[in-house]
């Protein structure tokens, strides 16, 4: 049962050392001629490491990177993608209000340097190179993680600041489940959820349905006009559905499935509060399929998967009588190799093949192109000490560079301490987008890729005292990115992008997390915490005061805190998120003050026979606080969300 | 449980204590209102950056290169003017500010620029011109109209339908000229009765427009992005004919911001450089007022009294803005910072 499970982890593309560790436990009990005992040097045994199925599914590339792995309470308990990464890491997302765009800033660089992969399908659009976090519901998925920094080197080119990953693990050997959750919220919020799987000769069915919508008609004081008014937020209702359905068939050592990922949502586009009407609407439509074949043969282990994405953004507003729509298709091919030479070595190779094409009004035609990569290298495990190195090669239409690096290692201080040290460096290069490229006016088809040059280092900790578990990582980072890419106007009248801009972002990034189980009582710490100092240091204009100034909405400081506490049947849950001052003018005349927002909810299990009856409660922004997390958009004060669920 | 419960509130407690600040704040501004205005003020109107809502007012004294951020912010104890102070515009006493995408115009006290009203209902209005005491036209971006404000009651009384986005417009005698960005059309529109009864046609994007001391309309066309070589046209309004028309060498030239001086003899405008050209002049001058050495110039104003030009450069649009006040032979005289994207200037009468 565990094996099948730790089988189809394994052959995530980037699970490299873990993936290692695991499969020889697999070997092992194939009864490979294998001696594994050595890459134990905890001396925990198997039966303890079983125990901890999740936190090894969790764990998909080497620990001496940075990661951030959500548990599934977090998951459940956001709303969407967006809400996820605020509340429960920290990264800074940009979030223009309910309704609205939510874009994302990962150690303090651009929306479309941050890569988000899907079951390893990078979902980023190919004309802006970003993704709204605000169109993906947490059911969609039931892992995700963040990689920072050189760890997203690993996983693609182009995350500059790091990716985030989205996965939908199988387990072909649970029971058949069937969930539905009702939930109504304040401001005309509804939301419905229904998610089964069902398994049968070795056939896996899962489906996943979502269903949202919301007024989003809260009220704010309008501190923009005389007086400060209460108003009431115009032109914010919203609804999305969409539906996911996976089929998958269990091989022996392997799998073959595919999944079908449908979502269409349709909002209006809220006003900054300094205007009173607004018009704006924004459509998202989108198709994404993937199929997967997964497969262990002898010492290799393989990953082959081809998505297809569609997308379709319709734009409109109805005072200005503007009406846009564009079209972007993606065709993402992958395949992921392991190859255990012996317990101490592990090749990688990892070949990517991706075709993007748009058509807009933007463009003066349709436009595309292909790029590739082929990632080789090898984890090294020598006692206390383990090393990787790869390089990346990457061909997009006619040009090659063959230099993308990453090299990394962490070393364990104690024999019997789980303390480590641990550095990281690499160069990783983002590609212009197609409206860098050619929307016109303004398009520039000289670009140059975005290049970043990064190194980190750290520690981590874990220890387990009794019923007791401690975790504690620090890391230090220094990312220099040149040729950053910036749309400036011209003499022209228009914009245009150059690769003017030079950035020095220097951080640092804590996790502390901390359960405690006194018998039927478990309590969860978990924290983040994040210092940024990112800095324009390059500029053609003399007069240009922001020179060594913090990049726009990089906030220096970041925290959040969760406590979850669960007790028999009740759970209490309890996030506190700090965003610090972020300045909002490139001269650091203007910044957004800090806010501080709570969250709370209570939810109750109540065995009903067979059925698993969940009544929750949830309290957003409890203490009411009046913020903006962006200038001039109003936010919600306190609001509330009862669910109540069904699981079989 | 209860060790948890007291760190919680420890927590809680701990942020609460900070002063309330909601929204965008200043680092370092001085946020005193202004006493009192003078002939010897100069308005900055800078337009904030699109969707940012960080338009604002700067008010340079020339005599003493004293300078005033935030002129609106400050005597009206707002947290902003709105989002993109397109134009401005002084009716006697009175000021109208013009804030394109709040869909608003701010009339203030010209001495204090303390609030009168706030003239709402526009879509997306760009510029105003005073017709007489009571009536003043506005046209849109957007709205297909122009409209009609009363400016006894501080409202909109009504609107001429156009087709399209029409631009800066000027007045003579009983006839308002309206630049129409949309069919490149310049609209023509008695002001007694508020109908639109011609237009004359001229180059792609008429972007602004002026009167000399002949009574000769001036129309400059930015030509588009591309589309065709830009041009300044003569234009006799008496009869409505074209009279010259000079055009520009190269097509992806973009001029625009054509400002007369104060005896209206000479025209100015920005072609990357600033460049002057006498009424009777019989070709584009070659050689500019003022180089752009490095800089990209955004807004001009000519000062009436003297000829003093003064030019924006916005920088990154995200910043400041930076101001340079030339002598009317074009000898640097003073620079100053502004407001975020210094758009167009006001010289107070």
């Amino acid at each position: 049962m565990f094996k099948a499970k730790l089988l189809l982890v394994c052959f995530n593309l980037t699970s490299f050392q873990l993936c290692a560790y695991v499969v020889k436990k697999i070997l092992l009990t194939l009864l490979f001629v294998f001696s594994f005992t050595n890459t134990f040097s905890n001396n925990e045994t198997l039966d303890t490491i079983a125990g901890k199925t999740f936190e090894l599914i969790d764990q998909k590339i080497p620990q001496q990177y940075k990661k951030t792995a959500f548990d599934s309470i977090s998951i459940v308990e956001s709303q969407n993608l967006s809400e996820l990464i605020q509340q429960h890491s920290s990264v800074f997302i940009k979030d223009y209000g309910p309704s609205s765009l939510s874009s994302i800033s990962f150690r303090g660089t651009g929306a479309s340097h941050t890569q988000v992969q899907w079951n390893g399908v990078l979902l980023n659009s190919p004309m802006n190179g970003q993704i709204d976090f605000s169109l993906y519901p947490t059911i969609f998925f039931n892992q995700a993680e963040l990689h920072h920094g050189a760890a997203s080197l690993l996983d693609r080119n182009g995350a500059l600041g790091g990716s985030v990953l989205l996965k939908n693990s199988q387990n072909f050997e649970s029971k058949n489940t069937a969930f539905i959750k009702q939930s109504v919220g304040s401001f005309g919020a509804y939301k419905t959820e229904l998610s089964t799987s069902f398994i049968q000769n070795k056939w896996l069915f899962e489906t996943q349905l979502f269903y949202y919508t919301a007024k989003n008609d809260f009220e704010f004081k309008n501190i923009s006009k005389k007086g400060t008014p209460i108003e009431q937020q115009k032109n914010a209702e919203m609804s999305q559905y969409g539906i996911q359905q996976g089929i998958y068939r269990q091989l022996k050592n392997g799998s073959f499935g595919g999944r079908i990922w449908l979502f269409d949502s349709d909002r209006n586009l809220a006003p900054t509060i300094t205007k009173d009407s607004a018009n704006e609407n924004q459509k998202d439509q989108s198709f994404r399929a993937l199929l997967e074949y997964k497969q262990l043969r002898n010492k290799l282990s393989f990953t082959v998967t081809s998505g297809l994405i569609k997308d379709v953004l319709i734009y409109e507003d109805m005072s200005a009588k503007i009406y846009s729509k564009s079209n972007s298709y993606l065709v993402d091919n992958l395949i992921n190799t392991t190859y255990y030479i012996n317990n101490k070595i592990n090749i990688i190779n990892n070949l990517n093949i991706r075709f993007e094409t748009a058509e807009s009004g933007g463009y003066s035609t349709i436009k595309e192109r292909t790029q590739g990569s082929w990632m080789t290298g090898a984890t090294f495990h020598f006692g206390r000490v383990q090393l990787n190195v790869f390089n990346r090669f990457i061909a997009l239409n006619d040009v090659f560079n063959p230099l993308a690096p990453s090299v990394g290692g962490k070393i364990q201080l104690l024999k019997k301490e789980q303390l480590y040290l641990k550095a990281n460096a690499g160069i990783n290069y983002h590609y212009p987008t197609l409206n860098d490229l050619y929307w016109n006016p303004g398009g520039n088809n000289s670009l140059e890729p975005e290049k970043a040059q990064m190194i980190e280092a750290g520690f981590s900790f874990t220890k387990n005292i009794g019923t007791t578990e401690l975790s504690l990582d620090a890391v230090g980072f220094y990312n220099y990115v040149s040729n950053w890419i910036i749309w400036l106007p011209t003499e022209f009248n228009y914009w245009s992008p150059t690769n003017l801009k030079e950035v020095e972002n220097k951080g640092f990034e804590a996790t502390f997390g901390l359960k405690t189980t006194f018998g039927k009582l478990t309590v969860k710490h978990n924290a983040n915490y994040a210092y940024t100092a990112s800095t324009n240091i390059k500029t053609n204009n003399e007069l240009d005061n922001s020179i060594d100034k913090q990049l726009i909405y990089v906030p220096f400081h970041k925290l959040n805190y969760t406590l979850s506490i669960g007790y028999k049947k009740t759970s209490l849950y309890y996030n506190y998120s700090y965003t610090g001052l972020r300045f909002i003018s490139t001269d650091n005349n203007w910044y957004l003050p800090a806010n501080f927002i709570h969250n709370a909810s209570i939810s109750q299990q109540i065995k009903l026979k067979k059925i698993m009856l969940t009544a929750s409660f949830k309290a957003n922004n409890l203490l009411n606080q009046d913020y903006q997390a962006m200038a001039y958009r109003a936010m919600p004060g306190r609001h509330f969300l009862f669910s109540i669920s069904l699981g079989l | 449980m209860k060790k948890h419960f007291l760190y919680i509130l420890c927590l809680i407690l701990l942020f609460r204590c900070k002063k309330e600040e909601i929204g965008p704040q200043c680092l370092n501004c001085d946020e005193t209102p202004i006493s009192n205005t003078s002939s010897t003020d100069v308005l900055i109107i800078n337009e904030g950056t699109f969707g940012w809502s960080n338009a604002s007012i700067a008010l340079y004294n020339k005599s003493n290169n004293n300078v005033n951020q935030n002129v609106f912010k400050n005597a009206n104890n707002v947290t902003s003017l709105g989002d993109v102070a397109q134009s401005f515009l002084q009716i006697n006493d009175k000021g109208y500010i013009v804030v394109n995408n709040s869909n608003k115009i701010e009339v203030v006290k010209m001495n204090d620029f303390k609030s009168v009203t706030t003239i709402t209902g526009f879509n997306s209005p760009r510029y105003m011109l005073k017709i007489n005491n009571s009536k003043a036209y506005v046209t849109d971006l957007y709205s297909n109209s122009v409209q009609i404000v009363n400016l006894n009651s501080n409202t909109i009384s009504g609107n001429i339908a156009v087709q399209g986005w029409t631009e800066q417009l000027v007045l003579h005698n009983d006839t308002a000229y309206v630049c129409d960005m949309t069919n490149n059309n310049i609209l023509i529109i008695n002001t007694l009765t508020d109908v639109l009864v011609d237009s004359i046609k001229v180059g792609i994007s008429p972007n602004s427009l002026v009167l000399d001391k002949n009574n000769q309309l001036w129309v400059l066309c930015s030509g588009g992005f591309n589309k065709e070589n830009a041009r300044l046209i003569q234009i006799n309004p008496s009869n409505r004919d074209i009279i010259q028309t000079f055009t520009f060498s190269n097509i992806n030239h973009s001029p625009g911001s054509l400002i007369i001086n104060g005896s209206k003899d000479n025209l100015y405008f920005i072609n990357n450089s600033i460049y002057q050209m006498s009424i009777t002049g019989n070709s584009l001058p070659s050689t500019p007022i003022v180089t752009n050495s490095g800089n990209l110039f955004y807004g001009l104003g000519i000062d009436p009294t003297n000829n003093d030009i003064y030019v924006a450069d916005a920088i990154d649009y995200v910043q400041n803005g930076v101001v340079f006040r030339y002598s009317a032979s074009g000898s640097l005289i003073h620079q100053f910072t502004a407001g975020i994207i210094p758009g167009s200037f006001w010289f107070i009468e």
